[in-house]
C-alpha cells in the first residue's frame, strides 16, 4: 500500500518498459529506445553497475543501479539538470533528450539501456559561448514563463526542425504535443520555432 | 529619509486611457521619483525587451530548487496515509532507522492523532538515493483505526438536495422585500444551478526544498511563492522542535510555477529542515507528481445557484445567489466571487448565502484568482442565459450594465477586433442547417481584479517593502529584491524599471530575486508583487541616479540636477558623457541605494484595480460532443505595463488554464478509498499544444495615478474570464447551457439532447 501510494499507483517502470510499447502514452517522443533494441531491452541483474554514457559528445563513467533512469543519471550523477522531472512517468516531456538523434523521455529509459548511444541534452546544443538559435528565439518570443518545461520544449522543437526545416504551426504543435506547459506558452513556442527555422536557414546560407 | 514628515506637494497627473484620459490631482510624497503619467514617454518600460532570464531558462542553465545539489546531499521521501480518515494507532520507525544507509527517519504525525485525507503526512526518511528512501518507507510500520469518510462534497453535511438534472430543489430562502419586489417587476427572469470541479495547480516544478545547516544557520532552497513567509514559518517550526536556529535564509532564484499552491513551506518544507538537522547533511525533498496533485492544495469545487432578472430596458435589476464550496478537511476556502461590476443596478440579497462544506480530502489553497473562475463561470453564463431569454445580444447586455468605463472601451475594442457581430451572425446562420454536424458559438466574459499594491500602510500589510539598486565602477548595474519570480516576469520588472530610470538598456541590468538576504517583498499572490514593488524598484534606481549625477556633475562642471539620463548617456545642455564613463568615477565601492515604498498616492485613482474582457469562439461536434476552442482574444490592462512580453504571456497562460478549467480538468476521487484516481498527467488533463487555438492579447497601458509608475498586478484578472467566455460560446453554439464544468462530451451530448430537435 505504502509503496503503491508513493509511486502514484502506476505500474512499475521496469515492467512498463519491457512489456508495453510506449505508444499507449501517445507522445511522439518515446520510440528511440525500441528502435535501438530491436529484440527488446536487455535484462540486467539487480544492483550496482559501472557504465559509460556518451553525453553531448563526451564519455562519462558512472555507477548506476539497475533501476536508475537515464534522467536520474543525467540529473543526479552528471549534474546535467536541463532535463526536468515533471512527472517521472513519460507524461509531461519535461525530461526530453535526444538519444541517437531521436527525442526520448529520459524518465522512461533506464540508464543501462542508454549505453552505446549518443545522448544529447539541452546543454549540448548550440556552440560553446553561443546559445542555439532555438534558445535565442524562445527568449525573443517569450516562449516561457516559469521555464521548467522550456528545455524539454526546446529539445522536442529541435527534433522537429531536424526533420523539417520549415515546419508549419500544426507540425510544431504535433512535435510538442508530448510536452506539457502548465504556464501556457504553446502559441509562443510555435512562433519561436518558426523564428528559429528562419535563423537557421539564414545561418546555412 | 525623513521625507514623510514633510507635507506632500500636490501634483497634477494625466490618468486613464484613450478617450478617458483626464487630469487629476494627487498628493505625491516628497522624495519619491517624479511620477509617470499617461503622457510620459518611456523607452524600456512597456517595450519589447526580452524576459530578463529568458535565455537562462531556455538553455537549461537556470537552476531551480529541483536542480540544486550539494556534495553529500541526501534525498528524502514522505510516508503518506493510505486512508481518508482514521486514527494513527501505531507507528514503528525502528526497522527503517536500522537499514544500512538510512540517515534519518522522523515522525510527522503523533500516534493517536487523526488522519485527515489520503496522503496525509505520517513520517519522512532521508537516505543517499531516492530508491533507498522508498525501500525505507516500506519498512515503516503504520497502523490505522479506519473511520468512515466522505470525499464528495455533495454528500457532506449541509449539502443541498439536487434533482436528476443537477438542479437545487430546496426553495430559495426569504429574499427580503426589496429583492422580491425587484423580481416582481422584471420582464424576464432566469434561474440556474451551476457547478465546477476541483482543479489542481499542477505546477511543473512540484513542491520541494533543499535544506542545509551550517552550525545553527539554516539555508533552504525552496520552490516557493513566499520567500519571506516561509522564512518565518520555518524559523518558528525549528524553534517549536527545540532546535538551535540562529537564522533561516530562503533561496528561490528560479521557481517553476506556483499558481497559489506555494505560499506555505508545508509539512514537506518543515520535514526537510528537520531531516537535514537529524542527518547532519544537506537534504533534498521533492514531491512526486501524485503527491503534487493530491497533497498540495487545489481550487475547490463550487455549487452555485443564481437567479437574475432584467427590466424592459435591459437593465439587470435583480440578482440572487446562494452557493456551497466543496472544500477539504478544514472546510475552508470554497467561497465564490462574481462579476459585481455587471450588477450595479441590481437589487441583491443582504446576507451572504454561502456555506463551505468539509470533506475528507486535501484542503483548498488559493489558486490564481481564488473564488473567481468558479463564480464568473456561473454568473456570466447565467447572464448570457438571461440575455437569450430576453432577446438581447449578450455583449450589448453587458455594455448596458457594466459600471466600469475602462471595460466599456474594452468591450468595444474586443468586439471590433474579434468580429463579434459577424461571427455571432455566421454561427447563428450555420445553425439553420438541421443536419450540420458541427455547430459554432461565440461568447464573451469580463475580468476584474482589485489591487493596487501593498504599500506597507494597509491593514495586515506588514512592514514596508524594499529593493536595492547597485551601480558598479565597471558600468554593471544590479537590481535586487528578495521577492520571487514564479514565472510572472518579476525579474523583468526589476530590469526594465531600473534601466528606464538610468537611461540604459534592459540587458545592462542584472536582476536578482528570491533570496531573503535582499529586501523583502510580498508573496507572489493576489497580483500584488508588481504593484507593491515596482515603485520601490524605481525609487532605488532614482536614488542611485542622483548619486551618479553628483559625481558626473563635478566631472562635467554642471549642476547635478541639470543632468538627464537617456540613451546610455548623461547629458546637460551640450555637454555629455556615456553612462559607462560616468560609472568609472564611482570608485571601488558601488553606489548602493535602497528604495522606499511610499504610500499609495492620495487622490482619485483612475481604477482601483484592473479590468479585462475576453472573447472565445468554439466548435461543437454534435456527433461526439467534443468542444474545440477555435480562437480567443483578451483585452487586459495592468496599469502602466512594465514588461510587455511577460505580461502578454501571463494573460495567454491564464486563457490556456481557462481552457483546461472549462473543458478538461477535474480531480476525481474514488468514493470508496478516498484516493485520487487521476493523480498524474495522463488522466488529469492539462491543456496541451493541440488543445490551444490561436490567441491574441491586447494589453492596455493605463496610468492610474496611485504610485510613481502606476504599475498594477496581472496574475489574477485574466483568469476570471476565460472559462466563462468558453462556456458562453458553447451555450451560443448549442442553444442550451452546459451548467457544469468541465464541459466534457457527455454533458454536451446531454445538452444537445435537451435542446431537442431545435
Ligand atoms: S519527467 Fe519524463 S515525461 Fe515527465
Ligand atoms: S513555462 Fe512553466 S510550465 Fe511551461
Amino acid at each position: 500500500m505504502t509503496k503503491d501510494l508513493h509511486d502514484g499507483g502506476a505500474f512499475s517502470r521496469r515492467s512498463f518498459l519491457k512489456g508495453a510499447s510506449a505508444a499507449a502514452v501517445g507522445s511522439a517522443a518515446l520510440h528511440a529506445n525500441a528502435d535501438a533494441h530491436q529484440d527488446g531491452p536487455k535484462s540486467y541483474a539487480q544492483g550496482a553497475h559501472a557504465i559509460a554514457l556518451t553525453v553531448n559528445g563526451k564519455e562519462h563513467r558512472l555507477q548506476v543501479e539497475t533501476r536508475t533512469t537515464l534522467l536520474d543519471a543525467l540529473r543526479d550523477t552528471l549534474d546535467l539538470t536541463g532535463a526536468k522531472k515533471g512527472c517521472d512517468r513519460g507524461a509531461c516531456g519535461g525530461c526530453t533528450v535526444h538519444v541517437d538523434g531521436l527525442p526520448v523521455n529520459a524518465c522512461l529509459m533506464l540508464a543501462l539501456d542508454a549505453q552505446a548511444t549518443q545522448i544529447t541534452t539541452v546543454e549540448g546544443i548550440g556552440r560553446p559561448g553561443h546559445d542555439h538559435p532555438l534558445v535565442l528565439e524562445f527568449a525573443r518570443c517569450d516562449a516561457m514563463q516559469c521555464g521548467v518545461c522550456t528545455p524539454g520544449m526546446v529539445m522536442s522543437s529541435l527534433h522537429c526542425l531536424q526533420t523539417n526545416a520549415n515546419p508549419d504551426r500544426a507540425s510544431v504543435q504535433r512535435a510538442i504535443s508530448g510536452n506539457i506547459c502548465r504556464c501556457g506558452t504553446y502559441g509562443r513556442i510555435c512562433e519561436a520555432v518558426a523564428g528559429a527555422a528562419k535563423r537557421m536557414q539564414g545561418e546555412k546560407r | 529619509m525623513n521625507s514623510r514628515d514633510r507635507t506632500p506637494p500636490e501634483k497634477e497627473l494625466k490618468v486613464g486611457f484613450g478617450s478617458l484620459i483626464e487630469t487629476r490631482t494627487f498628493e505625491v510624497p516628497a522624495g519619491d521619483a517624479p511620477p509617470w503619467d499617461a503622457t510620459t514617454k518611456l523607452s524600456v518600460v512597456g517595450s519589447d525587451a526580452d524576459r530578463a532570464d529568458g535565455r537562462d531558462k531556455a538553455s537549461g542553465r537556470a537552476k531551480y530548487t529541483h536542480d540544486i545539489a550539494f556534495p553529500g546531499m541526501l534525498q528524502a521521501a514522505i510516508l503518506r496515509a493510505p486512508i481518508a480518515r482514521g486514527l494513527l494507532q501505531n507507528l514503528d520507525l525502528e526497522k527503517a532507522r536500522s537499514m544500512p544507509g538510512v540517515a534519518a527517519v522522523i515522525a510527522l504525525k503523533e500516534v493517536g492523532k487523526r488522519v485527515r485525507f489520503v496522503g496525509d503526512e505520517i513520517a519522512a526518511v532521508a537516505a543517499p538515493t531516492l530508491d533507498l528512501c522508498r525501500d525505507a518507507l516500506e519498512a515503516i510500520v503504520a497502523e490505522y483505526a479506519q473511520e468512515g469518510h466522505t470525499v464528495d462534497f455533495l454528500f457532506a453535511d449541509g449539502a443541498p438536495v439536487l434533482d436528476e438534472q443537477g438542479d437545487i430543489t430546496d426553495p430559495w430562502p426569504d429574499a427580503g422585500e426589496e429583492l422580491t419586489a425587484a423580481f416582481a417587476k422584471a420582464k424576464t427572469t432566469v434561474t440556474g444551478t451551476y457547478r465546477t470541479e476541483v482543479q489542481t495547480h499542477a505546477s511543473m516544478e512540484s513542491h520541494g526544498a533543499v535544506a542545509k545547516w551550517t552550525d545553527a544557520d539554516l539555508d533552504v532552497y525552496m520552490s516557493t511563492q513566499a520567500t519571506f513567509g516561509v522564512r518565518g514559518e520555518l524559523s518558528q517550526a525549528m524553534r517549536a522542535a527545540g532546535l538551535q536556529c540562529k537564522s533561516v535564509t530562503i533561496h528561490a532564484e528560479f521557481v517553476g510555477g506556483g499558481f497559489g499552491s506555494k505560499f506555505t513551506a508545508g509539512a514537506e518544507g518543515r520535514a526537510v529542515a528537520l531531516l537535514a538537522h537529524a542527518a547532519n547533511a544537506p537534504v533534498k525533498l521533492v514531491l512526486n507528481r501524485f503527491e503534487e496533485h493530491t497533497c498540495t492544495g487545489n481550487r475547490p469545487a463550487a455549487l452555485m445557484q443564481f437567479r437574475a432578472a432584467v427590466d424592459e430596458q435591459g437593465a439587470i435589476i435583480a440578482w440572487d445567489q446562494r452557493s456551497w464550496g466543496g472544500c477539504g478537511h478544514n472546510g475552508q476556502g470554497g467561497g465564490i466571487a462574481i462579476p459585481d461590476h455587471l450588477l450595479a443596478k441590481a437589487a441583491r440579497r443582504r446576507e451572504r448565502a454561502h456555506q463551505d462544506l468539509a470533506t475528507d480530502a486535501d484542503p483548498a489553497r488559493p489558486m490564481r484568482a481564488p473564488a473567481h473562475p468558479q463564480g464568473f463561470f456561473g454568473a456570466e453564463l447565467c447572464i448570457d442565459e438571461l440575455a437569450a431569454a430576453a432577446g438581447i445580444d449578450p455583449l450589448a447586455l453587458r455594455k448596458q450594465n457594466d459600471a466600469q468605463p475602462l471595460r466599456l472601451q474594452q468591450y468595444e475594442l474586443g468586439a471590433e477586433r474579434f468580429g463579434w457581430e459577424q461571427a455571432r451572425a455566421a454561427a447563428a446562420e450555420a445553425k439553420q442547417d438541421q443536419h450540420a454536424r458541427y455547430l459554432r458559438g461565440v461568447g464573451c466574459a469580463s475580468a476584474r481584479w482589485g489591487n493596487l499594491g501593498n504599500d506597507g500602510r494597509g491593514r495586515g500589510d506588514g512592514p514596508g517593502h524594499g529593493a536595492v539598486c547597485r551601480i558598479h565602477q565597471d558600468g554593471s548595474v544590479e537590481a535586487r529584491s528578495g521577492a520571487q519570480d514564479v514565472g510572472t516576469g518579476f525579474k523583468s520588472v526589476l530590469t526594465n524599471l531600473t534601466a528606464e530610470e538610468l537611461g540604459i538598456r534592459a540587458e545592462q541590468v542584472r536582476a536578482t530575486a528570491g533570496h531573503t538576504t535582499d529586501p523583502s517583498g510580498p508573496a507572489a499572490g493576489g497580483s500584488t508583487t508588481t504593484a507593491s514593488l515596482a515603485p520601490v524598484i524605481r525609487h532605488a534606481a532614482f536614488l542611485c541616479k542622483q548619486e551618479l549625477a553628483k559625481k558626473a556633475a563635478e566631472h562635467l562642471g554642471v549642476a547635478a540636477d541639470s543632468i538627464v539620463f537617456a540613451a546610455g548617456r548623461l547629458s546637460a545642455g551640450d555637454t555629455s558623457m556615456s553612462f559607462g564613463d560616468a560609472c568609472k568615477l564611482i570608485g571601488p565601492n558601488p553606489i548602493e541605494m535602497r528604495g522606499e515604498r511610499f504610500p499609495n498616492y492620495k487622490g482619485k485613482v483612475f481604477e482601483r484595480g484592473v479590468c479585462g474582457a475576453q472573447f472565445a469562439e468554439v466548435e461543437v461536434d454534435t456527433w461526439t460532443g467534443i468542444v474545440r476552442v477555435l480562437r480567443m482574444l483578451a483585452i487586459q490592462d495592468c496599469g502602466i505595463v512594465v514588461a510587455q512580453k511577460p505580461a502578454e504571456s501571463q494573460v495567454l497562460g491564464a486563457m490556456i488554464q481557462g481552457i483546461g478549467f472549462a473543458l478538461h480538468e477535474q480531480r476525481i476521487l474514488d468514493r470508496q478509498s478516498g484516493r485520487m484516481l487521476n493523480g498524474d498527467f495522463l488522466r488529469y488533463k492539462v491543456p496541451g499544444a493541440l488543445d490551444v487555438p490561436p490567441m491574441e492579447v491586447i494589453m492596455q497601458s493605463v496610468a492610474n495615478g496611485h504610485s510613481n509608475c502606476s504599475a498594477a498586478g496581472l496574475g489574477e484578472a485574466p483568469t476570471c474570464a476565460s472559462a466563462a467566455a468558453i462556456a458562453n460560446a458553447v451555450f451560443h453554439a448549442i442553444g442550451h447551457p452546459v451548467r457544469r464544468l468541465p464541459i466534457t462530451p457527455d454533458k454536451v451530448l446531454a445538452a444537445l439532447h435537451q435542446r431537442g430537435g431545435k
